[in-house]
C-alpha cells in the first residue's frame, strides 16, 4: 500500500515540475505553452547525450542549464513577439514548434527507444513496510521537493516572484500599476523551461525515451493545470499530487482504465467546478 | 413594497446590495422609477452607478435585494429573460458588434423581441443610411447610437443607460440629450441614465437620484438636487451653479 | 450632428455592388463542384487518386475544425475524437454484426453528434486557450480507452473491418475503390460546405458570429447563448464524424491512431492554413497539407518540421490563409 503510496508521489512530483513551468508562463502572459512537454523531451535527451560523456550529476545540470537558456531564446523570440496578439496565436506557434522540436530530436537521437542507467549511487532498493522499493524512486521524490521547495520560497521572497504572484491574481491591474512584464519574463520562462528540462532529466532513468514523450507529459501537465485552477501554484501542486496518486491507484487496480482516471477528474472538476480547485469565482 | 403607492413602478430595485472583495459596491440602495420617467442618477466615480445598472439588467452574478419590473420580481431572470420581459440596456464601453454590419445586428435585435420596430429606430438615430456597413467601420459617435439603437429594438419598456455621452463632443451629447427626451415622450419609454455630463443628466432627467459609497445621498427633482446642500458639498461642488 | 444626414448621402451605395459580387463565386463554386466529379475520368492513376481520396477526407474533418473557429472563435485541438468515435462506431459494429450497416452508419455520425453538443454544454463555457486544452485532453481520453482495452478493438493493432456486400442497396466495394470513392467523397464534401454556407448566411449562422464576436451583448439584445455554441460545436463535429465513418469505409481498418492528438493537430493546421473566413478555406488547406506532405515527404524526412515551420509563418504572417489571400486577389482588394 505504501508502496503504491511512493510510485504515486514519483509520479505527481514529476508532473507538478513539469506543471508549475505551465502556471508560471500563464501567470504572466495568459498564453499556454504547447510546446513545453517537448522541453521536458528535450531534457531527457540532453541527459541522455552528457551523461554518456559527464556522468548523472552534470547530466542533470547540463539539461536544467540548456533548457533554461533555450526558455530565455522562447521568450525573445516568441512570447515577447507575439504578446500583443491574441493568446491563441502563441498557442497555434508553440504547437508549430513541438512539431520542429520532436522533428529535432527524432533526427539527432533517432526514433528508437533509448534508455539511461541509474546512477551507481542511487541503485539498488530499500525495503518499505516490507516490500522493496528501488532507491533512485525515493531520490525523484525528495527532489522534487526540494526543488518544489525552492521554488516555492523564490516565487514568495524574490521581486519576481512577487510580480509573478501579483500578476497571477491580476494581470490589468498589475500592468497597470507599472510593473514591466519583459524585465520579469524572461527569468520566468527560462524557470519554467528549466524546470521542464531539469525533470525529463531526472525523470530520464525511469522512461524509455522517445521523441514522442514530450506529446503525452504534456497532455496530462494540461490537465494538472486545468483541475488545479488555471495560474494557480498551490492548486497545481495538490492537482498533480491528486492525479500522481489517482494514476498509481488506476494501475494496480483498474488497469484497462488507468490512463483514463485523470481525464474524468478533469471532467467532474470542470463541471462542478469550472474555475478548477484553487481557482477563484470571476 | 410601499403599499401605499397607487401605481406600480416601472422599474424597482429594493435594498439592493453588492459585495466583491469586502468592497461594498452597493449597500441598500432602493430606487422605485414611476413609468414614462427619466431618472438621472449620478455621483462621483465608485459610488455604485454602474454596479447598480448590472445589477438591475442582470450582468451581476451575486447580488442582493429585490428587482421589479412593473411590479413583476425579475430577480431570478437571466439577461435574455428580461430583454425579453422589457428591459433593455446599453453599455458604457460601446459594446456592438463590430464584425456585423447594422442591418445585420439590428435585424439580430429585432428577432429575439415581439415587437419589430427596427425601421423606425434605424430612422431616429440617423442610422439608416449607414445600414449596411461594418460597424467596425463607422465613427465612434455613431457607434454610440448604435448601442443605443440595439437597446431600442423592440420598444422595451424600460432603458437602462450607461453613460451614453460618454466620448462624445459637446455638441453630440446635446443633440443625444434631446434625442433621448423625444424617444422617452413619444414612446413612453422609462429611463433610467447614468451620466458623467452634467448638463445632459440635468437638462433631460424628470428626477434625480445621487448615489454616494453605494447608498442613496438624495433624490429629488433636478431643481432640488441642485440646491441640495449635501449633494453640493459631497458632489456637485462648484461644477453646477 | 446636423449635418449627419447629407454627409452619408452618398454611403448608401454598397448594397447593389455586394449583389452583383455574389454571383461570380457562386458560378465559380458549381464549375468546382462540378469539375470535381468528373475529375477522376481525366486523372485515372490510382495512386494519385489515392492521395487525393485521403484528401478529401481530411477536407472534411478541417471543415469541421475551421468551422468551429470561424463561427465559434474556438480552436479544438481535439477532433480526431469525433473523427475517431465515428470510424469506431462504424467498424467495432460492423465487426461484431450487432446492427444492420445502414443502422451502424447513422448510429456512427448521429453518437459523436450528440455527444459533442452535451459536452459542448460544459466546455464551450470555457474561454480560448483552456478549450483547445480541453479538447486535446477529452480526445487523448478516448484515445487511451481504445488503446488500452484490448477487447473493443485490438488496442494499439487495431482492427481490420469486413463489410457485408451492401449498404443501402449500393455496394461497398464502391466506397474502397479510389475512383468511385474520390466522387463520393467530393459529393459529400460538397454537400457539407454547400449546407454550411447556407447556415452562414442563416439567422443561426448570423447569431452565431455575433455571439463569437461579442456573447455579453448577444445575451443582452436578447439571445440565450451557450446552446447556440454547443450547436455549432455539434455541426463541427458531425463534420468530423462523416470523416471518420468516409475513412472507416475506404481503409477498411480502425485503429488509435484515429483518435490520437496528431491527427487532431493535422486537421488545425490544414484550417489554420487554409484560413478559417472563408467556408472552403480548410478543405483547400487540407488539399495543400496532403500536397506539401507528399512532395516534402519524397524529398526529407522531416516534414513534421516543415509542417511545424508551415504553421509559424502563416499563423504570425498571414493570419487570414490561403482562402483569404485568393478572396483579395479575386476581389482586387489591397492587401
Amino acid at each position: 500500500m505504501l508502496i503504491h503510496v511512493l510510485n504515486g508521489l514519483v509520479y505527481g512530483g514529476l508532473l507538478y515540475l513539469v506543471a508549475v513551468g505551465l502556471v508560471l508562463i500563464f501567470g504572466l502572459r495568459q498564453v499556454v505553452n504547447f510546446a513545453h512537454g517537448s522541453l521536458f523531451m528535450l531534457g531527457a535527451y540532453v541527459a541522455y547525450a552528457t551523461i554518456a560523456i559527464a556522468g548523472f550529476w552534470i547530466g542533470l545540470l547540463a539539461a536544467a542549464i540548456v533548457l533554461a537558456l533555450l526558455g530565455l531564446l522562447l521568450d525573445r523570440t516568441v512570447f515577447r513577439q507575439l504578446q500583443d496578439q491574441d493568446p491563441i496565436v502563441t498557442v497555434l506557434v508553440t504547437f508549430g514548434l513541438l512539431l520542429v522540436l520532436e522533428d529535432f530530436v527524432r533526427t539527432v537521437w533517432g526514433r528508437d527507444n533509448l534508455t539511461v542507467a541509474v546512477p551507481q549511487l542511487l541503485q539498488g532498493t530499500v525495503d518499505i513496510a516490507g516490500a522493496s522499493f528501488p532507491i533512485y524512486r525515493l531520490f525523484v521524490i525528495a527532489a522534487a521537493a526540494v526543488i518544489g521547495a525552492g521554488l516555492t520560497i523564490w516565487l514568495k521572497t524574490s521581486r519576481v516572484g512577487l510580480y509573478v504572484r501579483a500578476f497571477a491574481a491580476d494581470p490589468v491591474t498589475t500592468g497597470m500599476q507599472g510593473v514591466d512584464t519583459e524585465r520579469v519574463s524572461a527569468s520566468v520562462v527560462a524557470v519554467g523551461a528549466g524546470l521542464a528540462g531539469l525533470s525529463g532529466a531526472i525523470a530520464s532513468p525511469l522512461l524509455a525515451l522517445s521523441p514522442a514523450m514530450g506529446g503525452s507529459i504534456l497532455i496530462e501537465s494540461f490537465i494538472v493545470v486545468v483541475v488545479g485552477g488555471f495560474g494557480s501554484f498551490s492548486g497545481a501542486f495538490v492537482a498533480a499530487l491528486v492525479i500522481g496518486q489517482l494514476q498509481n491507484f488506476g494501475i494496480v487496480f483498474v488497469p484497462s482504465i488507468a490512463s483514463m482516471v485523470p481525464f474524468l477528474l478533469m471532467m467532474a472538476i470542470l463541471i462542478y467546478r469550472p474555475e478548477g480547485l484553487a481557482g477563484k469565482a470571476s | 413594497m410601499n403599499a401605499t403607492s397607487s401605481q406600480p413602478f416601472a422599474l424597482q430595485g429594493l435594498d439592493l446590495s453588492r459585495v466583491y472583495g469586502g468592497f461594498r459596491a452597493l449597500d441598500g440602495v432602493a430606487i422605485s422609477v414611476p413609468k414614462g420617467e427619466v431618472r438621472g442618477i449620478i455621483g462621483p466615480n465608485g459610488a455604485g452607478k454602474s454596479t447598480l445598472m448590472d445589477v438591475l439588467s442582470g450582468r451581476a452574478a451575486s447580488w442582493g435585494g429585490t428587482v421589479r419590473l412593473g411590479g413583476r420580481d425579475i430577480g431570478a431572470l437571466s439577461p435574455r429573460e428580461r430583454r425579453q420581459a422589457g428591459l433593455a440596456r446599453s453599455f458604457q464601453k460601446t459594446n456592438v458588434f463590430a464584425e456585423l454590419t447594422i442591418d445585420e445586428q439590428i435585424r439580430l435585435a429585432a428577432r429575439s423581441v415581439e415587437i419589430d420596430n427596427s425601421a423606425e429606430v434605424l430612422d431616429k438615430l440617423e442610422l439608416t443610411a449607414l445600414r449596411s456597413r461594418l460597424a467596425a467601420d463607422i465613427s465612434y459617435g455613431d457607434r454610440r447610437r448604435l448601442d443605443l439603437a440595439l437597446a431600442l429594438v423592440g420598444r422595451p419598456q424600460v432603458l437602462l443607460l450607461d453613460e451614453p455621452a460618454a466620448g462624445l463632443t459637446v455638441e453630440e451629447s446635446l443633440a443625444m440629450a434631446r434625442l433621448l427626451r423625444d424617444l422617452a415622450l413619444e414612446w413612453q419609454v422609462t429611463v433610467l441614465l447614468v451620466e458623467h455630463d452634467m448638463e445632459v443628466v440635468f437638462g433631460i432627467s424628470n428626477r434625480i437620484t445621487v448615489l454616494h459609497l453605494g447608498k442613496v445621498l438624495a433624490e429629488g427633482t433636478p431643481d432640488e438636487i441642485r440646491s441640495n446642500p449635501v449633494v453640493v458639498s459631497a458632489y456637485l461642488g462648484s461644477s453646477v451653479e | 450632428m446636423t449635418s449627419l444626414p447629407e454627409k452619408l448621402i452618398g454611403a448608401a451605395a454598397p448594397r447593389p455592388l455586394d449583389a452583383q459580387r455574389s454571383k461570380l463565386p457562386l458560378l465559380l463554386a458549381l464549375v468546382v463542384a462540378v469539375g470535381g466529379c468528373v475529375f477522376p475520368f481525366v486523372v485515372t492513376s490510382t495512386l494519385t487518386l489515392s492521395l487525393l481520396t485521403q484528401a478529401l477526407i481530411g477536407a472534411m474533418l478541417a471543415t469541421g475544425v475551421g468551422f468551429l473557429v470561424r463561427q465559434n472563435g474556438m480552436v479544438s485541438f481535439g477532433h480526431a475524437l469525433f473523427y475517431g468515435l465515428g470510424g469506431y462506431i462504424l467498424g467495432v459494429l460492423v465487426s461484431r454484426g450487432i446492427v444492420p450497416i445502414e443502422l451502424a452508419l447513422i448510429l456512427a455520425i448521429v453518437v459523436p453528434t450528440v455527444l459533442a453538443f452535451v459536452l459542448g454544454l460544459v466546455i464551450t463555457r470555457i474561454p480560448g486557450v483552456a478549450f483547445g486544452m480541453l479538447t486535446l485532453a477529452c480526445a487523448q481520453a478516448f484515445y487511451e480507452l481504445a488503446l488500452k482495452v484490448r477487447g473493443l478493438a485490438n488496442g494499439d493493432d487495431g482492427l481490420a473491418v469486413t463489410f457485408p456486400a451492401r449498404i443501402f442497396g449500393v455496394p461497398v466495394s464502391l466506397l474502397q475503390d479510389p475512383h468511385s470513392m474520390f466522387v463520393i467523397c467530393w459529393v459529400v464534401l460538397m454537400i457539407a460546405l454547400g449546407s454550411l454556407w447556407l447556415l452562414m448566411r442563416s439567422h443561426y449562422g448570423l447569431l452565431t458570429f455575433a455571439i463569437k464576436a461579442n456573447e455579453e451583448r448577444a445575451r443582452f439584445i436578447g439571445y440565450e447563448t451557450l446552446v447556440p455554441r454547443a450547436a455549432i460545436y455539434a455541426i463541427s463535429a458531425l463534420l468530423a464524424a462523416t470523416a471518420g465513418v468516409l475513412a472507416t469505409f475506404y481503409n477498411a481498418f480502425i485503429s488509435p491512431d484515429m483518435l490520437h492528438w496528431t491527427l487532431s493537430g493535422s486537421a488545425l493546421i490544414m484550417a489554420i492554413i487554409g484560413g478559417t473566413k472563408a467556408v472552403w478555406g480548410p478543405a483547400l488547406g487540407a488539399v495543400v497539407f496532403f500536397f506539401i506532405k507528399e512532395i516534402a515527404g519524397d524529398a526529407t524526412e522531416h516534414w513534421p518540421a516543415v509542417i511545424g515551420g508551415i504553421l509559424i509563418v502563416v499563423t504570425v504572417f498571414v493570419p487570414i490563409g490561403l482562402s483569404g489571400l485568393l478572396v483579395r486577389v479575386f476581389s482586387g482588394r489591397r492587401a
